[in-house]
């Protein structure tokens, strides 16, 4: 493999469409990723980073255009194919299965046909693998009793096992504390090095400026612009290419709080004075038992005064999920105290929690916030009837009427209380959600990334109604991954980070130091 | 001596088409989907096994029949779950229901009644070298081949490395090129063969015979054993011999000790045995459950 | 509108799609198949007294789908509904066996009482096992099925045997007739009247509880019902502590209606026949009465299909085997049919 940085490129799309139903994921996308260079795509959640990624490893079919490696035509939607052509993509959540040894993992992704081998050879024939990629871990070990970065590094493995001349990584560094970032990066030079050519799914400008040669940027399933040499820009310019498409010309590298987007929304009231009344929420020392699924606290202590909105900043998968569950009596708390107005609840369960007046707004609106399939009053009343006793008799036409009432306060666009929840979209689900959480009986309200997926009028009425909660009493606990959303309507924000609160921002709030504080650099 | 002889006949005997039904289940649950028409293939096997040898005088064209007939159900059962994603539970029931009625009706259709069949000879036996188990059919000789074979491309081949994968994480099976739906078809067929085989050892391999609802729960057994032996192959065929062992201790202990032991109950054995099993593979798994 | 109008409608496709494709292979096969589906018409439904023939059938089964329903609206795949049948049917038939003598107005409630324990109590443990250790209700319930069957075939040819039994199949004495609440044709008042009760019930249990849209939220996504405080061990047990015991109440009134005794491998059929019901139904109680009386008509045709039409009476199996398999496939209802409809239909 030579490293000119011209010739034909190494991979080459022409107008690349991808929809998923309704929902376009990519439109007329044309890029050309020079040979031998580490190429990072960057843009914001559902801008099409990943969805391009599995166009290129085979994993999703557009609906149109055409795709080249090396320059020769490659066909859409055939995994074997692009894999013979030596592109080999590393999930972000990987795929391999938790029962497999080191070994298997790699073995399995090596070929077809039956492919019969010794164990002792296969273990063997694999430790020189990973001791030629400077990858310390025993063969025989199982996928589900390693850490994360070495799951990863098992990925990075497999992928090149079959001598890949390009590697995709989906968001490597979602899931590494910082010096797994580190090592990861050393690693991806050394690939490009032995000539291999890198594109990073990447959405963090220090990242980005510290590994990359050149820059893409996706915005709204369509490309903003790349590859652009690093020389040929600069990270201001890269972060408003990021968010073009959301808040036109704001300037996203300022320290500035975005101007008031909310509309005809109240102006922001100072937080009730909050002596003499007890904490909305606290919670002191807690610390979660391990899973393999989510992060877990190590020892977290906060507290939400009434009428107080506190922020929690942080990259997803640093504890937040975990966070939020253990709030809801969902998670096992092995240590510390948990309070909610006033009244203790560390042992309670989500439905006396939630007689105390705590509300959840929780990360995954279709997955814990609605189901899906049941109808619109069934989901408005699953929480006041699972506080009944099983066989106390209701009335679903009341409880019917009594949705319909609240839909229409909250102006949710519906058509009959009896229709499935999934015929709702993403912002009259949500609508739905709070017309749920925000009754007058709520006295702590936990958001889980209200506004992902929302467009900016369905964000805006989100932020208002949060702002309005907080003007009644109610404290408010709000988690977000998106920093722009926490410093405008936060009194304050804590910065989260492998399981720990490492900061407390206050107004006026500065991106850079949040920036530092969610990725571990020192302030 | 001859006891010990007579005893181990028993336990091959009984045991052999438990342990096909068990490795065609484990095929499938590896590739990530419960076998619960193992029942249901066993009893076609058998019929076309009887069926067969009965109108073509051939015992060859009989397994040939009863493996195409087992195949054809077994690919039906795939496409109903995989292509028209119906849960693969009651599909299952569907195809044990679709062999135990369809046998009969093909049974009285042809033969005018439901009186059992008899065939005029078997499953080839394995002859008089084997001294006491000259009786044998040539399926139990080739049961522990079949249990290696099985063992060895589960376990140790990269086609079972992918089919397992098909069944824990189909996501990372779709990602390196294995199409999951794929390796279940493949997956089905191999067990529609072994499930002909079973059934065939069944009705043919001793008392070439077939009755209606012959195979009275052994499919289910063999499901059973599945479970118990936690998808392994070797684990299964160890399960579906315990199962065996238990019937045949069963059947003895009634000859001996009469009315102290309820042969009935005895046979509940592996039925607990395998609800142990699944409890204990659950709770190590589950661990935190609200 | 258009939910209500697919859960209709979707039944009714399979089993038309089910009765062409039997109707072809019994073409092949040299039966007329027109002549057959006459036959059974006749012999379920329309011929003298063929309904109440039917409803002998359908009754047992409508009270046993009817608890099917429940525990499977609630996402528990209880599929042991015939060895919850043959324990409440132990526990009826030795609760009646030991208040022999004892006034028929005081005993047969109690067996009934004692049939539906049973039945409840052969539910629970696999309840137990899945909502406290996640062990799986598919096998517990079916390994439950086999262990049931084999403790009636122990308690039918030992504890409670005939003794003047003729050997073919090991029986109980027939009850006596004061504690028969109906004769051999299983249709009396008092059995209306149980079957009654249970579709009351049950239809405000689904309606009109907390329980019924707790479950059916439960079965749908107990996640997000968990997020909202709901208990699922509470629904999960008693969705099975209900179907086990109305399984036993199936088989106490089997036991005291038309059976008047139990036998070892009595009604195989009938905990299958019952899921089907229930799928057959989507759950909803009104349906499962008629898809009772469907099934329940199909397993009486069977009794003179050989008479009527010289067709095998396993034809009847066969049939009901294919709409199982093909009663839980999504065959594009929601893309192929709603391209028909108005707009304003489809919600």
């Amino acid at each position: 493999m030579t490293r000119e940085g011209s010739g034909t490129p190494a991979i080459s799309c022409r107008n690349i469409s991808v929809s998923f139903g309704e929902v376009k994921a990519l439109s007329e996308v044309a890029i050309d990723f020079p040979k031998g260079k580490i190429h990072a795509v960057v843009g914001q959640n559902g801008a099409g980073k990943t969805t391009l990624a599995r166009v290129f490893a085979g994993l999703a079919r557009p609906d149109s255009g055409s795709l080249a490696v090396n320059g020769k035509d490659l066909g859409f939607g055939d995994v074997t194919s692009a894999r013979a052509a030596g592109i080999e993509l590393v999930h972000q959540s990987f795929a391999l299965p938790p029962s497999f040894t080191v070994a298997e993992a790699i073995e399995f992704a090596s070929g077809g046909g039956i492919g019969f081998y010794r164990r002792k050879n296969l273990l063997g024939r694999c430790g020189k693998h990973l001791d030629a990629l400077g990858i310390d871990l025993e063969p025989y070990r199982r996928i589900r009793d390693l850490p994360i970065e070495q799951q990863q590094a098992v990925e990075i493995a497999r992928a090149l096992a079959s001598r890949a001349g390009i590697l995709i990584l989906d968001e490597p560094t979602a899931v590494l504390p910082p010096p797994g970032i580190e090592s990861l990066f050393e690693r991806v030079r050394k690939l490009k090095d032995n000539g291999v050519t890198i594109i990073l799914i990447l959405h963090k400008t220090r990242e980005i400026w510290a590994i990359a040669d050149t820059i893409t940027v996706l915005s709204n399933g369509r490309l903003v612009a790349g590859p652009l040499h690093r020389e040929q820009t600069d990270p201001g310019r890269i972060g408003r290419m990021i968010v073009s498409a959301d808040i036109g010309n704001a300037d996203l590298g300022g320290h500035a709080v975005p101007e008031e987007r909310t509309g005809g929304t109240k102006p922001e009231s100072e937080p009730p004075a909050a002596t003499g009344r007890d904490m909305a929420l606290e919670l002191s020392g807690i610390v979660t038992a391990d899973t393999t699924d989510h992060a877990c606290l190590r020892r977290i202590s906060l507290s939400v005064r009434p009428g107080e909105i506190v922020g929690v900043a942080g990259v997803e998968g640093n504890g937040q999920v975990t966070l939020v569950r253990a709030i809801a009596g969902l998670a096992e708390v092995s240590e510390g105290e948990i309070e909610i107005l006033g009244k203790p609840a560390t042992n309670a369960g989500l439905a006396r929690r939630r007689s105390l007046g705590l509300r959840i707004i929780p990360f995954d609106r279709n997955g814990e916030g609605l189901s899906l399939t049941s109808e619109l009053w069934q989901n408005w009343a699953a929480g006041e009837l699972a506080a009944l006793p099983l066989l106390s008799l209701i009335n679903p036409a009341n409880i019917r009427a009594r949705c319909r009432s609240s839909m229409s306060n909250w102006s949710v666009r519906y058509s009959s209380a009896t229709q499935t929840a999934d015929s709702l979209s993403g912002g009259n689900a949500q609508k739905l959600i709070l017309s749920r959480e925000l009754d007058d009986a709520a006295g702590m309200i936990v958001a889980a990334q209200p506004t992902r997926g929302l467009d900016i009028g369905a964000t805006a009425f989100v932020w208002s109604t949060l702002r309005r909660a907080r003007a009644r009493g109610c404290g408010i606990l709000l988690i977000s991954s998106d920093l722009d959303e926490l410093f405008e309507i936060s009194d304050r924000v804590l910065v989260m980070l492998s399981g720990r609160i490492v900061g407390e921002l206050e107004p006026p709030y500065d991106h850079v130091a949040a920036g530092r504080a969610m990725i571990g650099a020192a302030a | 001596m001859s006891e010990v002889h007579e005893f181990a006949v028993a336990i091959l005997r009984s045991g052999t088409p438990l342990i096909y039904a068990a490795l065609a289940g484990v095929i499938v649950q590896r590739s990530g989907i419960w076998h619960l028409g193992l029942e249901g293939l066993m009893i076609m096997g058998a019929c076309a096994t009887v069926v067969g040898i009965v109108l073509s005088g051939s015992f060859y064209v009989a397994i040939l029949l009863a493996i195409s007939i087992c195949v054809a159900a077994s690919i039906l059962q795939w496409f109903v779950i995989e292509r028209l994603r119906a849960n693969q539970i009651i599909a299952g029931l569907g195809i044990t229901g679709i062999g135990i009625g369809g046998t009969a009706f093909a049974v009285e259709t042809i033969f005018g009644s439901l009186a059992a069949i008899a065939a005029p000879f078997g499953v080839p036996r394995i002859g008089a070298a084997f001294g006491p188990y000259s009786g044998l059919s040539i399926f139990v000789l080739m049961m522990p081949f079949a249990v290696f074979a099985m063992w060895a491309v589960l376990s140790r081949s990269r086609f079972g490395l992918r089919l397992a994968a098909a069944g824990e994480h189909p996501f990372a099976a779709r990602s390196v090129g294995a199409d999951p739906s794929i390796m279940r078809l493949v997956a089905f067929c191999v067990a529609g063969v072994l499930c002909a085989i079973a059934g065939a050892e069944l009705a043919a391999g001793s008392l070439q015979i077939f009755a209606q609802n012959m195979v009275a729960g052994r499919g289910f057994m063999g499901f059973a054993a599945v479970i118990f032996g936690a998808g392994h192959a070797v684990g299964s065929a160890l399960a579906a011999t315990f199962f065996s062992l238990v019937g045949v201790v069963g059947i003895r202990m009634q000859i001996h000790f009469g009315a102290f032991v309820s042969h009935d109950l005895l046979l509940c054995l592996p039925y607990l045995a395998t609800v142990f099993g699944v409890w204990i593979t659950g709770r190590a798994r589950n661990q935190f459950k609200p | 509108m258009i939910g209500r109008l697919e859960a209709v409608l979707r039944p009714l496709a399979f089993i038309l799609l089910a009765t062409v494709l039997c109707g072809i292979v019994f073409e092949f096969a040299g039966y007329s198949a027109l002549t057959m589906f006459d036959s059974i018409v006749q012999g379920a439904f329309l011929g003298r007294g063929a309904l109440e023939k039917s409803l002998r059938w359908a009754l047992p089964l409508f009270i046993t789908a009817v608890g099917v329903g429940i525990s499977f609206r609630c996402g528990f795949f209880n599929i042991g509904a015939q060895g919850q049948f043959y324990m409440g049917a132990v526990s009826a038939a030795f609760a009646a066996d030991l208040m022999t003598g004892a006034p028929a107005a005081l005993a047969v409630p109690l067996s009934i009482l004692a049939g539906m324990a049973g039945g409840a109590l052969w539910a629970l443990w696999p309840g137990y096992l899945r909502l406290r250790s996640g062990t799986d209700e598919v096998i517990t319930t079916l390994m439950g099925n086999f262990i049931a069957a084999l403790i009636l075939v122990y308690v039918t040819s030992g504890p409670l045997k005939d003794p003047s039994g003729s050997g073919q199949q090991a029986s109980t004495k027939m009850l006596p007739p004061e504690f028969r609440i109906s004769g051999s044709d299983g249709v009396s008042p008092a059995i209306v009247a149980i079957a009654a009760v249970v579709g009351v019930t049950g239809w405000l249990l689904v309606n009109r509880t907390a329980f019924g849209t707790l479950a059916s939220l439960a079965g749908r996504n107990p996640t997000m019902l968990r997020f909202q405080g709901g208990k699922i061990w509470r629904l999960g047990l008693m969705s099975f502590l209900v179907s086990g015991a109305l399984a036993g109440l199936a088989a106490s009134v089997e036991l005291h209606g038309p059976s008047g005794r139990i036998a070892s491998g009595f009604l195989p059929g009938h905990g299958f026949t019952a899921i089907l019901v229930a799928l057959v139904a989507s759950y909803a109680v009104a349906a499962t009465a008629l898809a009772a009386l469907f099934f329940g008509g199909l397993f009486s045709a069977a009794i003179f299909l050989p008479i009527l039409a010289g067709l095998p009476a396993s034809a009847i199996e066969l049939f009901n085997a294919v709409i199982a398999l093909l009663i839980t496939a999504n065959i594009g209802m929601r893309t192929g049919i709603r391209r028909f409809l108005p707009r304003r239909w489809r919600v």
